[in-house]
């Protein structure tokens, strides 16, 4: 179903709007730098670009516009009528052709430029070429100003029409201006339209939507009629026109009975038959309104023999018409006229649908089964005969199942009880044991049982299971066997004893010595002499001490105690002349003695430590890296003599001591602002 | 009322005591004291934690299959009360926990076979690697015939017991046999 909906069209800009617009984009969208050193094909693509841009966007928006408005063949002729009435179909076909053609005069003249563009020899030549090339475009389309205008109050009327869907189910008020239309469709409808005591209140046509038998009505009002000829119609009756032409719709004819409108009964039926060919092969009512003010009964014979000829197919009235009397004051009638219009109108519609060749399509979908008996038989439900027969026999298997009460059900029971003594006025007060009398046990002297819950850190409810005794059983099966297996390996219990008393004084001895060297080396007694052995001198208590320790008897002892005391007193005896050589030779000696003489097995440390004291670099000689002392004399006073202007000014030397700024005052002092801790 | 387990460490939580934590997929957590309660809360893993019941598992420390923990089971299907099933039951639950406790001493026992051996070659060792720093060359050579007794024993311990692997030992630099 095609929507008539105009509200989309998009709006229509004036002549200089449409040339601001379309060159301000031009502008924003193309590239706006270009310089005369560039490329020549680079400068002519630059412009080119700008023409080809700006009748792009000339074509598109034009293009929009002619898309936008409906094109009057596409149309329903309802429409198409309608806009003729209102704006004049070919001042409206003249304003889209125009524009159509601005349109195509746009595309040649960018074509043409672009082709002198192509030649353009210089920036200077583009440039002029684009401004001639845009300048045309925009004088062109200044000249569309006076249909831009009209197009712009087209679409701003054409999206206020009412949406009129010209093939829905449709009722249409028709009349003198002033009978009571408007009142009838306010009456009908929610659509609020303006009623005035003056002719020409509704100046054009209006929707409204009433429901009857669920479904949706159209109901349209349009303006009042008069009755001359088709050409001296104004645009305000040239619409109700439209409508009552192409519109298939009941169409109700109202006649004000009171001629309070301010014309006779007699205009009213004139008007009747000389729009007669309008009413042609649609349902037609003639509605007789006012009849609060002037009861059909006291309208004159001749005057009501007038309205009578309207229904009147020997008297030139359609055949098949009511006359219906209402009054949209007193509201008597209203919904008569409401109930035949949309049945007549309905009936009409089946009756041209039924009529119509698609029909056959639908038809044969349609179906209504109506399930018939197809014999005598009764068929009832089926109940196995043993279960008939079980029932029969045993009435009591019902009631048994009957008495054993779910917990629900018991509790159901329970409320019943309770209600009953309420009623009884006993306050029933709840009490477990109450409920546990409706325990279903296997001893009922059971049923108040404290049931325990907790074992030995353990939940008995984890271990009830029905077949405990059987499993515990087979347990106790296994466990037997695993002891008897225990029982046959012989215990095994062949752990291995302690060590023996000499081993364990060992071991703590040996864990004594560990713990003792661990604590000296916390303390930072490495064991390594800070003086070397010759100068503090021989401990001698202390070395006795350690060697009884370690286990060297009392003989061996004085002999060691001997053969070191010699050979320090050797040593110091050796040193006094301080000459190095002779001191080298001397220990080489001592060395070679001492291997002789010292115990075998592992040296004692002494031994050790002796040849590591000896190991010491030889102190710096004086004149050292010069060919000899009084060069190095020279050196030096050659060194000094360069320092002494410095020194005498007071500068800076790579010698001086310095002590750096670590963190200079102006850098960190102060609030932070933005940027990094290091700059302020 | 039911005793429930610690999540973290597998402890008993009896009722009114500990927390319960409910998160949001509904799994329940329970926690027998704050101190299990935290350590869920820094994600540490029972696990991994050496003292909770999970780990112990894990490491093999304690029985984790036996016919006597199959007794005990959560299960959801209710027997109908009956005062002769429970105190039969209550009879076998004290059964049941001088079993469990005569196989886990047994278990222990199994677990701790050899660790006394390996513990006493050790020391052997030990004692074998470390004399000198007691004894002076010379004392050494008198008590030669223990330390030859002691390294046999090793040899024969080693043997038995295949080499066990302590902290690697740093042989000492033979500067007495130079
Ligand atoms: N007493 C009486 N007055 C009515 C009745 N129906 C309408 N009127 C009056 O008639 C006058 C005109 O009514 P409208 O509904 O505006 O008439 P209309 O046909 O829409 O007139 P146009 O829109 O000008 O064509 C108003 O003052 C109404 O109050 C009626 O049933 N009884
Ligand atoms: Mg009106
Ligand atoms: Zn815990």
């Amino acid at each position: 179903m095609v929507l008539y909906n105009f509200k989309s069209i998009q709006v229509v800009p004036g002549s200089r709007d449409f040339v601001d617009v379309v060159l301000s984009k031009t502008q924003r969208k193309t590239p706006t730098e270009v310089h005369k050193q560039y490329h020549i094909s680079r400068i002519r693509s630059f412009y080119m670009r700008k023409v080809k841009f700006t009748q792009q966007s000339y074509h598109d928006k034009l293009s929009q516009i002619i898309q936008d408005f409906p094109l009057l063949d596409d149309i329903h002729p309802f429409y198409a009528d309608l806009v003729n009435v209102l704006y004049d179909k070919d001042h409206y076909k003249l304003a889209l052709g125009q524009l159509n053609t601005a349109r195509n005069l746009i595309d040649n003249i960018a074509k043409d430029y672009l082709r002198l563009l192509k030649y353009g020899d210089s920036l200077y030549r583009c440039k002029q070429l684009k401004r001639a090339a845009l300048g045309r475009m925009c004088t062109l389309m200044l000249k569309q100003n006076s249909s831009l205008a009209y197009l712009e109050q087209v679409r701003q009327h054409l999206a206020r029409l009412p949406s009129i869907d010209p093939n829905t189910r449709t009722l249409l008020m028709c009349g003198y201006p002033n009978v009571g239309k408007s009142s009838f469709m306010n009456k009908m409808t929610r659509a609020n339209v303006d009623v005035q005591p003056y002719a020409f209140t509704t100046k054009s046509l209006f929707v409204g939507h009433t429901d009857y038998k669920y479904n949706i009505w159209q109901v349209i009002d349009t303006p009042g009629i008069l009755d001359h000829p088709l050409e001296e119609r104004n645009t305000i009756e040239m619409q109700s026109i439209t409508a009552l032409a192409h519109l298939h719709a009941a169409v109700l004819f109202l006649i004000d009975i009171s001629e309070r409108c301010g014309y006779t009964i007699k205009q009213q039926v004139d008007l009747f038959f000389s729009i007669k060919a309008l009413f042609l092969n649609k349902p037609l009512i003639v509605v007789i309104n006012k009849i609060d003010v002037r009861r059909p009964e006291d309208v004159p014979a001749d005057d009501w023999a007038l309205i009578q000829s309207l229904t009147d197919p020997a008297k030139g009235g359609v055949g098949g018409t009511q006359i219906l009397p209402m009054s949209t004051l007193t509201e008597e009638g209203v919904s008569k006229v409401k109930d035949v219009a949309c049945t007549t109108l309905l009936a009409d519609r089946i009756e041209k649908k039924m009529a119509s060749s698609k029909i056959s399509k639908d038809l044969h979908r349609l179906r209504t089964a109506q399930p018939k008996p197809r014999d005598e038989k009764v068929r009832s439900v089926f109940i196995p005969e043993s279960v008939a027969n079980a029932r029969l026999a045993d009435p009591d298997t019902l009631n048994k199942n009957k008495v054993t009460l779910t917990p629900g059900q018991m509790e159901v029971l329970q409320e019943e009880q309770d209600d009953l003594e309420y009623q009884k006025g006993i306050i029933p007060i709840f009490d477990i044991n109450l409920w546990k009398r409706k325990y279903l046990l296997k001893d009922d002297s059971w049923k108040f049982d404290i049931i325990p819950e907790i074992m030995d850190g353990r939940n008995i409810s984890d271990f009830i299971d029905p077949d405990i005794l059987e499993r515990l059983d087979e347990l106790e099966r296994e466990e037997e066997a695993l002891i008897e297996e225990l029982r046959a390996n012989g215990g095994d219990a062949s752990d291995e004893s302690d060590l023996d008393d000499e081993n364990q004084e060992l071991l703590d001895e040996i864990h004594a010595r560990k713990s003792e060297i661990k604590m000296d080396r916390l303390l930072g007694k490495t064991g390594r002499p800070k003086l070397t052995r010759q100068h503090k001198g021989l401990d001698k208590d202390h070395m006795e001490r350690t060697l009884t320790r370690m286990g060297v008897e009392e003989e061996e002892l004085g002999d060691i105690m001997d053969d070191v005391a010699d050979k320090s007193r050797d040593r110091s005896k050796s040193r006094r002349p301080s000459e190095r050589s002779l001191s080298r030779h001397g220990r080489k000696r001592d060395r070679s003695e001492s291997r002789g003489v010292s115990v075998e097995g592992r040296g004692l440390s002494l031994n050790r430590s002796q040849s590591r004291g000896s190991s010491k670099t030889p102190a710096p000689v004086d004149g050292e890296g010069y060919r000899d002392l009084p060069q190095k004399e020279e050196a030096v006073m050659l060194g000094k003599e360069g320092m002494r202007k410095r020194n005498k000014l007071g500068y800076k030397g790579e010698g001086d001591h310095h002590i750096p700024n670590l963190m200079p005052k102006h850098l960190f002092a102060g609030k932070r602002g933005a940027g990094k801790t290091g700059r302020r | 009322m039911r005793l429930e387990k610690c999540y973290f460490c597998g402890g008993t939580v009896y009722p009114g005591h500990g927390i319960m934590f409910v998160r949001n997929d509904s799994k329940i957590f329970r926690f027998c004291r704050s101190k299990c309660h935290t350590h869920f809360k820094m994600k540490h893993n029972p696990r991994k934690t050496k003292w909770t019941k999970a780990f112990r598992k894990l490491a093999g420390k304690e029985m984790t299959v036996d016919k006597t923990f199959d007794f005990e089971k959560k299960r959801n299907r209710p027997v109908k009360y009956d005062r002769d099933l429970v105190s039969a039951t209550i009879k076998v639950m004290k059964r049941l926990d001088v079993i469990r406790e005569r196989r886990k001493r047994a278990f222990y026992k199994n677990r701790m076979q050899g660790v006394r051996a390996r513990e006493k070659m050790m020391q052997l060792k030990e004692i074998d690697q470390h004399i000198d720093i007691i004894r002076a060359p010379s004392a050494l050579l008198k008590m030669k015939a223990k330390i030859l007794e002691n390294k046999n024993k090793i040899q024969s311990m080693e043997t038995e017991l295949g080499p066990l692997n302590p902290k690697p030992i740093k042989k000492s630099k033979p500067t007495a046999s130079e």
